[in-house]
């Protein structure tokens, strides 16, 4: 049995991440601050002394959450990954409609997302699955951790909420290659997912980035030309498989790995063509070149980017701004929080955002490799996963070089679902880093 | 526990991932700031394109002679304001005297720019009517209207078209349904659009198509220097000329004068209308004014229902109209020979009950088919239509004039009108059709109800030897700009029937005798045309007062293509003065006299103010 000692419990902490993770909140409380003033200095949204009781709120969650011991509590996440389930089916169903999606559940004013929560729960329960099954085959793991992953992004899918089941892969990926698992199965799913997108998009790339008639169009607007292309993919891929099995040639082997992402692939895209809308695809693709839409899927981008460049060096000062607050940019204080602070800060305002989400990314890692067991690794693992992805997806599509997705920026995006879920993840963190060196 | 150094290698790949994904954003945000940040500092302070609607002028309604005007479109304007732009210092200011020239409520204004709406740059119209002079007041002092902005927005006009108002109809702004419904046809948020009438059947030809003014601004929304405005002309809507004659429309409406019911002139040879008139009508301007809401309340609350056109839109009992179908299918299944007579005692006893003949004992007497039909005795009709004919007959004749179902006319919300059946009569009453329904029906009585438009066209079929023409109001659609003919209607066949044309003609004898010797004698005095046609008095249970038919046609011995039909149509509840075959006296007599309303009754020796009757005529 082990003593609970508060003092050698917070000596333990890891300040690093703590001190890190109130910086970028409080960055994220001035942003909104200032993302709520209009050009004539009047201030026309209260956003941000809400998201300062978010943030007030969630300091206790990430207390609570760092008092939790996880490691002892594994047995239990099948239960929260049920009842997170179960939240996510009522949600679909009788959940509130916002932006288009039936994501919400709360009361009045006041509500949550059960998607921000099924991000952490997955990752808890998806730990403790990895965890187990270190003995199994690589491919019965992957398997089960698809399944494990793929019900929550069903659920969220079907809201629809795209970006926020976009992020369970990434998740998945990080936390399957931390666990071990065969490389070539994890290059198989990157693979497959690049794949995906590219044939996903070319339908439409055609028909944008390349109009009048040419040989993607020939292909993709046609879908007896797609049933015909997959059809000889797959007797390939019979082929090869029947040779591999019979020859035991590597080469066998990799034919078969390479004609099987292909085809995975384009059934995937065919799927995404029937669940997404094609200006759903296009915001995915247009950061490739705004210019070819600037009125529609284009415009957010290049507002966005004419921001960011505007700031200049040292930016134009705090509440300064004039493209964000004379009305061009969209969802100002969420999805687009980058620019403004970009914008207003200028390069070094910007870089030093940057710097710290990569030291922050950066001292999970190095949790990661100093935890004391596997489990504690994993769900560090899939946390880094998380917190890097909507990192590179927020930041990379204010400054014009990743797909609209519409997702936050954790700690500095309005929003009290995602604060409370970067929170509480950053509270089991530090609970993982304070007990890391108790055996 | 330890980690393997495979699981140190992946940690190291990821934090070299890390590493990159800070290198690359720091590089993204160094091209994008420093090294391009002058040229994106530039496009920031001119950005956006600002685009401003010049709605399209609606298109013109004329009347058959392509001369007299009945829509055009008067100069208006919407004001807007671009909340962002008005400092919070002058707002009160600035509504406060925007009421006052917009003849305004304030509360109006800060109901459509509420303080929600203070930091927006998009424009929000406060007024779509402003009249000239109000925009000149502002303009004058646009330094005090610092974010208020005007815009040319023609609004209808209707002029003196009196009980047009159900055949034009009106227009509005787009609803939030009609928008979901047309959002892929070209329509936007702001849109007007037809509401009722041919301008909600002919929305897509009036409407035209809309044009932009587009210019570069700068981030408070103000016009560049040197940067040139780019104009994409609006496209007007087209023109229509409409079968209506103005003179016959303005006679039909003075000859209903202010009873309620309806009058249809029409050209059976091609199913022109050349006037339609509902009592009441309404003024459609009143949509286009600034209490619009008010004014559409009060009409729709308005016990006598003045939005309904009731030429098309009732639909009532036809009477001994509907003898003329009754009469056509004798003739046709020869149920009875045409001279063979039945004795008229003024009353029946049938079912247990005595059915009463309109002419009381001693009646008509000993009737044959002509004589029946002239003085329209009921107990022939009862008779016949009860053992010689049978129901089914009598519904397969009214189906083959086009009771029943709608007649297709160019103007929405037409009623369909009702023939009821033995299948109907038991699948909603749970009882048996009996042999008083049948009695019912072949005096145009019981369930069956005909809307005014209904009984036109059974006439124009009488005039035709079966052909019927889709009634419509619309003759030419012709360009907006020039008044180039761009496509002129054609005569559209709606029946062609299969009924002998010897049938027809002796019809027509039979309906001439309903005015030379019969029910209509004393009302239908005209020398100036011979009239053919049929009355119809309908019960509807009240004691002293019935609706009133008179469906004609004339000249009675001429060729089609010169013949009118006439159907006047007046309703119960109106005091009782066997008003329609008067009326349709008095049109005939204009029509083919050449005379105007007036100078018609004074050579009929007719009132127009009516007559005081006692008791019921045929």
């Amino acid at each position: 049995m082990r003593h609970f000692q508060l003092p050698k419990f917070i000596s333990g902490l890891d300040y690093f991440i703590l001190i890190l993770a109130l910086l970028l909140t409080a960055f994220g409380i001035a942003s909104i601050y200032s993302a709520g003033i209009d050009s004539e200095g009047v201030r026309f949204s209260n956003e941000y002394s809400k998201q300062i009781i978010w943030a007030v709120s969630g300091l206790g969650i990430m207390i609570a959450a760092m008092a939790l011991d996880i490691s002892r509590l594994k047995d239990y996440t099948v239960f929260a990954y049920m009842a997170i389930l179960l939240l996510l089916l009522y949600t679909r169903f009788a959940g509130r409609v916002v932006n288009g999606a039936r994501s919400w559940i709360g009361v009045g004013e006041y509500g949550i997302q059960p998607a921000e929560f099924a991000k952490i729960i997955t990752i808890l329960f998806l730990a403790r699955y990895l965890d187990l099954s270190d003995q199994s085959s690589s491919f019965k793991r992957l398997i089960a951790s698809l399944g494990i992953t793929g019900i929550p992004v069903l659920l969220i899918l079907s809201q629809p909420d795209f970006g926020s089941a976009l992020v369970f892969f990434p998740i998945l990926i990080v936390m399957l290659y931390v666990g071990g698992i065969d490389r070539r199965y994890i290059l198989f799913i990157l693979l497959s997912i690049g794949f995906t997108f590219i044939f996903l998009m070319l339908p439409l790339a055609g028909r944008y980035f390349f109009p009048g008639g040419n040989i993607l169009d020939l292909f993709f607007q046609r879908p007896g030309y797609v049933v015909m292309l997959s059809g000889l993919f797959l007797i390939a891929l019979a082929l090869s498989l029947w040779g591999w099995l019979v020859f035991k040639k590597q080469y066998y082997f990799w034919l078969s790995y390479g004609l099987s992402v292909l085809d995975l692939s384009i059934v995937l895209a065919l799927a995404g063509h029937k669940v997404l809308k094609d200006y759903q695809i296009m915001r995915l693709m247009v950061f490739l070149n705004p210019n070819v839409d600037p009125q529609g899927a284009g415009w957010n981008i290049i507002q966005s980017v004419t921001a960011i460049g505007s700031g200049g060096l040292a930016g134009k000062g705090f509440l300064q701004g004039t493209q964000s607050h004379a009305r061009f940019i969209p969802q100002q204080s969420t999805d687009f929080i980058f620019s403004i602070i970009a914008e207003e800060w200028g390069f070094l305002g910007g870089l030093l955002l940057v710097a710290l989400f990569c030291f922050l990314l950066y001292r999970m890692l190095g949790l990661v490799s100093s935890t004391k067991d596997r489990y504690s690794m994993l769900v560090c693992g899939g946390f880094f996963g998380m917190f890097a992805f909507h990192f590179m997806i927020n930041v990379g599509m204010a400054i014009g070089i990743m797909p609209i997705t519409g997702i936050p920026l954790y700690f500095i995006s309005y929003g009290g679902s995602s604060l409370w879920a970067a929170f509480m993840a950053i509270g089991f963190l530090l609970g993982i880093s304070s007990r890391r060196y108790r055996m | 526990m330890g980690f393997s150094g495979d699981d140190k290698t992946r940690i190291v790949v990821l934090k070299a991932l890390v590493l990159l994904l800070g290198l690359l954003y720091g590089i993204r945000l160094f091209s994008l700031q420093i090294i391009r940040g002058t040229e994106f500092e530039a496009k920031a302070n001119r950005y956006a394109i600002q685009s401003v609607k010049i709605p399209a002028a609606r298109g013109e309604i004329y009347d058959r002679t392509n001369t007299i005007p009945f829509v055009t479109n008067d100069e208006a304007f919407s004001v807007e304001i671009v909340p962002a732009e008005l400092p919070a210092s002058k707002r009160e200011q600035v509504f406060e005297r925007l009421a006052e020239i917009l003849n305004l409520k304030l509360t109006e204004i800060r109901r459509k720019i509420p303080a929600s709406y203070y930091h927006l740059y998009q424009r929000i119209a406060i007024s779509s009517s402003a009249s000239y002079l109000a925009i000149t007041k502002i303009a004058e002092h646009k330094e005090d209207f610092p974010g208020v902005y005007w815009n040319s927005r023609p609004i209808r006009r209707y002029l003196d078209i009196g009980s047009l108002s159900h055949v034009l109809g009106y227009v509005g702004e787009i609803g939030r349904d009609e928008y979901k419904l047309l959002y892929n046809k070209g329509y936007s948020s702001d849109d007007v659009i037809g509401k009722t009438g041919i301008e909600k059947f002919y929305d897509g030809t009036l409407k035209g198509q809309d044009g932009f003014l587009r210019k570069t601004v700068d981030v408070k929304g103000k016009g560049l220097a040197g940067e040139a405005e780019r104009l994409e002309a609006p496209i007007p809507g087209k023109k229509l000329v409409l079968t209506i004659d103005a003179a016959i429309q303005k006679t039909a409406e003075k000859a209903l004068g202010n009873r309620m019911g309806s009058v249809i002139v029409l050209k059976p040879n091609t199913g022109e209308i050349l006037a339609m008139v509902s009592y009441p009508w309404y003024d459609p301007s009143i949509f286009s004014s600034s209490n619009s809401g008010e004014e559409y309340l009060k009409l729709l609350n308005d016990p006598n229902k003045p939005l309904l056109n009731r030429a098309i839109q009732s639909s009532y009992p036809p009477a001994s109209t509907f003898k003329t179908v009754l009469s056509t299918a004798i003739l046709e299944e020869k149920a009875i020979s045409p001279n063979t007579t039945i004795t008229c005692r003024g009353f029946m006893e049938y079912g247990g009950r005595t059915w009463n003949c309109w002419v009381h004992s001693p009646g008509h007497g000993p009737v044959n088919l002509q004589q029946a039909l002239a003085h329209s005795c009921d107990i022939y009709y009862w008779t016949v239509g009860r053992d010689n004919l049978g129901v089914e007959k009598i519904i397969s004749y009214a189906g083959d004039y086009g009771y029943g179902k709608p007649t297709g006319i160019d103007i929405p919300g037409e009623n369909a009108g009702f023939i009821p059946t033995p299948r109907w009569k038991e699948e909603s009453y749970r009882e048996r059709w009996n042999p008083g329904d049948t009695m019912n029906i072949s005096i145009g009585q019981g369930y069956l109800l005909a809307t005014p438009i209904q009984v036109a066209n059974m006439m124009a079929m009488v005039v035709n030897d079966g052909v019927v023409y889709r009634p419509h109001v619309v003759k030419e659609i012709r360009d907006g700009e020039t008044g180039a003919l761009i496509q002129s209607s054609r005569p559209e066949i709606l029946t062609d029937s299969s009924i002998s044309a010897s049938t027809f003609k002796t019809l027509r004898e039979d309906l001439r005798s309903v005015i030379s010797y019969g029910s209509a004698r004393v009302p239908v005095s005209t020398k100036a045309v011979l009239v053919a046609g049929k009355t119809g008095t309908a019960e509807i249970g009240l004691k002293d007062r019935w609706h009133s038919w008179f469906a004609a046609f004339g000249p009675y011995d001429a060729k089609p293509e010169e013949q009118v039909v006439v159907v006047t149509m007046v309703e119960a509840s109106n005091p009782w003065e066997w008003w329609a075959p008067y009326a349709s006296n008095l049109i005939f007599q204009s029509i083919f006299a050449g005379q105007d309303a007036e100078a018609a009754a004074k050579t009929l020796g007719l009132s127009l103010e009516g007559q005081h009757l006692r008791g019921r005529a045929e």
